[in-house]
């Protein structure tokens, strides 16, 4: 893909942008450097100079030739940390003075950086210097300098660290980036190819992880785990479909020969009303469970609106007594702690629906002469309501899936749609409350933490 | 009395119409949100049935401006958007009632019923009876047959009930929003449990029996 398309890979460009900055840095350092040991020291050589040849001249026009020739030789012989230069030269072009081997024959500015021959030292040397040239009265013209080869040096070592440095520095930048670029678009495209089985309808790709716990590491373990979920969500609404379309069969087939047989009743006025009356309590029992569903599904997905105080303690009685009837014809017994004044907020018919369920659902797994504990009791952050059986309980590996629609747990009886704690499960959602179920040893616990 | 059934599907709509003429109501029967907001302020009526989906002006829209223009005639809202929020929403706008499709005809007279008592602001009974049986409001008595029947406040409020809706099927829902004063649809038979006890009470002993279950709709109060 980088090779296609090299300037669209971030890392390319970002490495390029490394780049620049490493080598304007790089430049910055040695402009720095430059004005610093060459620039500055040159404009002081050029002020010495000019300081110089102005006495130089003074004399020579107050006092003629030869006294600038004596101080000429004067200049030069006298001690100095820097070189100093001199040429005179007649009208004629003859030298009349000079510590030089050669000069600039010809020169229409007045400074210049010349490289001289000198013998100062006994042997001929090329020397660099600052000089002034200038046309002195008379005709005469007369070139000052000062020895500038040390600040030669350190320019010429300044340019040629810049440009190999400039010249590594783009070598190894460039070479640094094709790496990192390789790499990075390695573990992208590994990223890029689970993807794209998981499009390919494959969900069960993962991205493979490098195992260096990198921030590539991170991001794929993110992405797995996101894959992860989207199966399983996929895989829980492709059962639920599945089971509605064989749940719907058995009441509808019913539904059908109820209505046949109705049909067929002619004028047998018993008989019409009984098949009638079956066939309405099969559209019944149908609607109840289509309203379940929708319900469940409203809550998993409609928007949330603002819930009011409920009266949770009154609530939680109320449904106890709504219950005990049925319960005391089972020979079951409720036993309750509900402390008073429990208020939290919410859909007060969603929580009485939750409980009921809830209460319904433990009378159904508790033995007959069995026992049902409901408690509701205040937290320091809420309210926690638990409902107990001392049923079969439900065993560890079963408890996430008894929340799934329509699940039947083996022991279950067959009444009932499998709906009851599915629908419990999306109301404690909607109100941000936890759901558990806890081994109650025997039997089940199912505690809901509601937060106020 | 005089009823408006604003609903656009035909068949849903003949079914209640022919229902409630049936019941021995004058029926008018609008399919289009325009007409019905015409048709109201055009007549008085008892009670308006109404749908939420409607074409051209939404059920919502229609109860707003209504209550708007000070028409307090009690409204009962269907919708297929049997949702509590939904619910929530419908009373809010000024619904009286709300009942969610599908419905049984029965639940739907019992409300549009209970709605139409409610403006006519009958003087307060304090005694209510169905053959044999008389309840008395005041002292919260039962007797049958002169006997005196000892009833838990709830099998009274339960007995209240279906004796002010006697003849009528009321559903196990309608029961437990009257009596429990909460709004789901039970699934078991907690309800059952409840007016079987009751009927244990002031049946048993006595003939006939007065407490009907009619398969796969609810319970009647019947001589």
């Amino acid at each position: 893909m980088i090779w296609r398309a090299p300037l669209r890979s971030l890392t390319l460009r970002l490495t390029l942008v490394y780049m620049a900055l490493f080598c304007a840095s790089v430049g910055i350092m040695l402009a720095v450097t430059y004005v610093g040991g060459v620039w500055r020291p040159l404009r002081q050589v050029e002020a010495q100079v000019t300081s110089e040849s102005d006495a130089l001249v003074a004399i020579y026009r107050a006092q003629g030739r030869d006294p600038l020739i004596r101080a000429l030789e004067h200049r030069s012989a006298t001690a100095h940390s820097r070189m100093r230069y001199h040429v005179l030269i007649a009208p004629g072009g003859a030298v009349v003075a000079s510590n030089l081997v050669d000069w600039p024959k010809v020169t229409g500015r007045e400074w210049l950086r010349y490289e001289f021959g000198t013998y100062a030292t006994g042997t001929e040397e090329e020397h660099e210097a600052v000089v002034r040239d200038l046309a002195l009265p008379g005709g005469y013209r007369l070139l000052v300098g000062l020895d500038t080869e040390d600040l030669d040096e350190r320019e010429d070592l300044i340019f040629e660290a810049l440009s190999w440095g400039a010249g590594m520095s783009l070598a190894l930048g460039l070479l640094g980036g094709l790496v990192m670029t390789f790499a990075v678009s390695q573990r992208l495209d590994r990223i890029n190819r689970a993807a794209r089985a998981v499009i390919a309808g494959d969900l069960s790709g993962r991205v493979a992880l490098h195992g260096s716990g990198d921030d590539f590491d991170q991001l794929s373990a993110t992405l797995n785990e996101m894959l992860a979920r989207i199966e399983g969500l996929v895989a829980s609404i492709s059962r639920v479909s599945d089971n509605i379309a064989h749940e719907l069969r058995t009441p509808l087939t019913r539904l059908r020969a109820e209505l046949e047989e109705l049909a067929d009743a002619g004028d047998d006025h018993e008989e019409v009303k009984a098949r009638t009356g079956a066939a309405l309590e099969e559209a019944a029992r149908l609607q109840s469970m289509f309203e379940a569903l929708l319900r469940i599904a409203r809550l998993q997905s409609g928007p949330r609106e603002k819930g009011a105080r409920v009266d949770l303690s009154a609530l939680l009685e109320d449904a106890v007594e709504l219950h005990r009837p049925a319960a005391e014809d089972r020979g079951q017994g409720f036993i309750t702690r509900i402390a008073p004044d429990l208020v939290i907020d919410g859909d007060r018919d969603l929580v009485f629906q939750m409980v009921s369920n809830l209460l319904d659902n433990a009378m159904k797994f508790a033995p007959e002469g069995g026992v049902v504990c409901l408690d509701g009791q205040p937290t320091p952050d809420g309210v926690l309501v638990t409902v107990v059986d001392n049923g079969p309980g439900v065993p560890e590996a079963e408890r996430s899936r008894v929340l799934e629609r329509f699940y039947r747990s083996a022991g279950s009886r067959t009444e009932g749609f499998g709906l009851g704690l599915s629908l419990v499960a999306a109301a404690a959602e909607r109100h941000h409350a936890e759901l558990r179920l806890e081994d109650a040893a025997p039997g089940l616990r199912v505690v809901i933490r509601f937060r106020t | 009395m005089h009823v408006l059934v604003v609903e656009d599907d035909e068949r849903v709509a003949s079914h209640v119409v022919k229902g409630l003429k049936g019941e021995g109501w004058l029926v008018d029967h609008v399919a289009d949100g325009r007409q019905a907001l015409f048709q109201v302020a055009a007549e008085t009526y008892d009670v308006i049935v109404l749908d939420r989906m409607l074409p051209n002006v939404d059920g919502l829209k229609i109860l707003q401006t209504m209550r708007a223009s000070g028409d307090s005639t009690p409204v009962l809202i269907l919708s297929a958007l049997g949702d509590v929020d939904n619910r929530v929403k419908g009373l809010r706008a000024g619904g009286d009632d709300y009942l969610a499709k599908p419905f049984a005809f029965s639940e739907l007279l019992a409300r549009v019923e209970a709605l139409s008592r409610r403006k006519a602001v009958v003087q307060e009974t304090t005694a209510l009876n169905l053959a044999d049986l008389e309840m008395n409001l005041l002292t919260r008595t039962v007797t049958r047959r002169g006997r005196a029947i000892d009833l838990t406040t709830r099998e009274f409020s339960l007995l209240e009930y279906l004796l002010r809706n006697a003849g009528r099927v009321v559903s196990r829902s309608m029961l437990l929003e009257a009596v429990w004063d909460y709004n789901f649809d039970p699934q078991t038979n907690i309800i059952d449990q409840h007016v079987s006890r009751l009927r244990q009470k002031i049946d048993k002993d006595f003939d006939p029996p007065l407490v009907q279950t009619i398969r796969g709709m609810g319970y009647s109060l019947r001589a």
